[in-house]
């Protein structure tokens, strides 16, 4: 990142991951995903991954962090938000990566690829009054470690549809995010896991009426790993947020969803729910869900709730005395179970993307 | 075209049937009524191949057949029906999606074609409105927000569809008022056929006031302890079971 960061705040951001490393399991956040395991001891390769953009729809400004003569809203943005030691690692070796700039109401859905190994960095802004449709996919078999930073002016949109695929590789993805007032955020991941796989997303509503709504599906087999990490700070009042979660594990896989909601002191008004529910379809399949509230104010409206279970031995009866075989109603009950947390993808074509690679998933 | 010998059932190790007798021909309506935990939904329960309901001795022939040798999807597919008592809500599976699942699942069972999309809606729509089950509540995820009548009227619309050979209706009139229970009836009545045999389990002579059976049974403590026609509905009533327990005894 030749002109996009300052030396200074580049060797900040070493010296921030070196101090804390590769997280282990004994750091709490990183519990159910053994990540210096998964990387055999270490760190990410000094190679960049790759990103590829599809058409650039007007209103979309592009910049490649790799090029030389950054404009100033990449200087001003990037590296400006929270970071953690994954996020520090990235903004310090990555040697790429894209920025994105939207000024006007896009109406054509803009795709993101991520792929290779390596650490790379992108950065999303979203002037106000701006509205794009984000649809990412992250493939490949490689160790990659992106950080991504977006920001929403007053009243934008961002809708994000993230398809994560891999095999046996390990995937980090850490975003974080703020959202000025009124500006909404509406994201659906559908992750179908790798050896270690993980998004972290760190949101701040720190506008009045700003709205952060995310919902996910992860289908999982072998021994798959699918982590969803999320910290949502509602900092002022009458901010939103809405989780909805489900996930289905088979095999030995292993699906976590950690959540955590602030709401801070004087932030009456919020209204915050969270709900994440796992299906195990192995014996030895495993599911941990820990949503978790921090609330400083007053006059808020929260609830959360979590639950691993098996399918519903009524519905299946149900289902097979009206002539469905059993692995029948077994599928449909699965497709039922992750349905309402898809119904939540705003635009019907990507709904249907979605359902597509859950169904795929799901036959394999 | 049912067969019922010595049945015993055990659930989880305690029996709840104990040497239950019952013989239903084509054509016939018959009325199984009992208080609470007399085995009523355990019948029903066995007879759609529930699991966990172990039959311990005695046998369950359906026109011809070892039913109690066939998983419940195979009974359904051969035109055994039970309307139930709770219908499951699933949320996620419209219902007209689920009619259409069911009914070609079963026909697949039978080596007959497939209905297309069209052909479903189209019966299902006649059928439906026979019932007052609304256009909208077909495209309602199953069950989920019915009200306890349109719950049932649910079923009947599923019996009227998949045209079983033996109907088991499981406490239909459960949580169902007069107007409710005067439609479901209705549906039921509709569907009396000379090739169909009917099982009518009911803790309520009211029912019976609306489908009239040819035969009544009172199960008691796992065993048929009273046989009868019509009327004895009513001597039920007016004695109440406990009388009628006593005089079988």
């Amino acid at each position: 990142m030749k002109t996009a960061l300052a030396p200074a705040r580049r060797e900040q951001a070493a010296s921030h991951f070196r101090a804390i490393g590769i997280p282990t399991r004994r750091v709490e956040e990183w519990k159910y995903s053994d990540l210096a395991k998964a990387l055999g001891d270490t760190a990410f390769s000094q190679d960049t991954a790759r990103w590829k953009l599809g058409k650039l729809p007007a209103g979309v400004e592009m910049f490649d962090l790799a090029e030389a003569n950054a404009p100033d809203w990449v200087r001003t943005h990037l590296g400006s938000l929270k970071e953690t030691a994954l996020s520090a690692a990235s903004l310090a070796y990555a040697d790429g990566g894209v920025a994105l700039r939207v000024t006007g109401a896009v109406e054509t859905p803009l795709e993101i690829e991520f792929s290779g190994k390596g650490n790379l960095r992108a950065l999303v802004v979203l002037e106000k009054n701006s509205a794009l449709t984000l649809v990412e996919k992250a493939n490949g078999d490689d160790q990659r470690n992106v950080g991504v930073e977006i920001l929403l002016g007053a009243n934008a949109r961002l809708h994000h549809v993230r398809i994560a695929r891999a095999n046996a590789a390990v995937h980090i993805e850490e975003v974080a995010m703020t959202l000025a007032r009124d500006a909404i955020y509406n994201a659906h991941y559908a992750s179908f896991g790798a050896t270690l796989s993980r998004l972290e997303l760190d949101i701040a509503l720190e506008g009045q009426g700003a709205q952060a709504h995310l919902s996910g599906v992860s289908v999982l087999s072998g021994e798959a790993h699918a982590d969803i990490t999320t910290r949502i700070s509602h900092a002022v009042g009458n901010t939103q947020s809405t989780q909805l979660f489900k996930k289905v594990a088979g095999g030995k896989s292993r699906a976590v969803y950690q959540g955590k909601v602030t709401v801070a002191q004087g932030a009456d008004g919020s209204d915050s729910r969270q709900t994440a529910k796992a299906l195990l379809l192995g014996d030895r399949a495993e599911a941990d869900l820990k949503p978790e509230l921090e609330i400083f104010a007053d006059d808020v409206k929260c609830a959360h709730g979590a639950a691993v279970g098996d399918l519903d031995a009524d519905s299946l009866f149900y289902l097979r005395a009206r002539g469905i075989p059993e692995s029948d109603a077994r599928d449909l009950l699965i497709h039922a179970f992750l349905e309402d947390a898809m119904a939540g993808i705003v635009r019907s074509d990507l709904r249907d993307q979605v359902r597509a690679a859950v169904n795929e998933a799901l036959a394999s | 075209m049912l067969e019922i010998k010595n049945l015993h059932v055990s659930i989880g190790g305690k029996e709840i049937l104990k040497g239950l007798n019952l013989s239903i021909t084509a054509g016939q309506v018959h009325a199984i009524m009992g208080p609470n935990g007399s085995g009523k939904s355990t019948l029903s329960y066995v007879l759609a191949g529930r699991a966990g309901y172990d039959i311990t001795q005695g046998s369950i022939t359906y026109n011809g057949e070892d039913l109690g040798a066939l998983p419940p999807e195979a009974r359904a597919a051969k035109g055994v029906f039970l309307a139930m008592q709770y219908p499951v809500e699933i949320p996620g599976v419209t219902t007209m999606m689920f009619l259409k699942s069911a009914l070609n699942a079963q026909r697949r069972a039978r080596g007959e074609s497939e209905l297309d999309a069209i052909g479903v809606l189209k019966t299902v729509r006649r059928k439906a409105a026979a019932l007052n089950v609304s256009e909208e509540m077909l495209k309602r995820a199953l069950n989920v927000g019915f009200s306890g009548g349109e719950k049932k009227r649910l079923e009947i619309l599923q019996m009227s569809l998949f045209e079983p050979k033996l109907a088991i209706l499981d406490e239909t009139d459960s949580g169902l008022d007069i107007d409710a229970l005067k439609l479901v009836a209705e549906g039921v009545n509709a569907l009396r056929d000379p090739a169909r045999a009917m099982l009518v389990i009911t803790h309520y002579q009211r029912l019976l006031d609306y489908i009239v059976p040819d035969r009544i049974h009172v199960l008691a403590g796992g065993r048929i302890v009273a046989e009868g026609g019509k009327e004895l509905a009513l001597e039920l009533e007016a004695k109440g079971y406990d009388q009628i327990v006593k005089d079988a005894a």
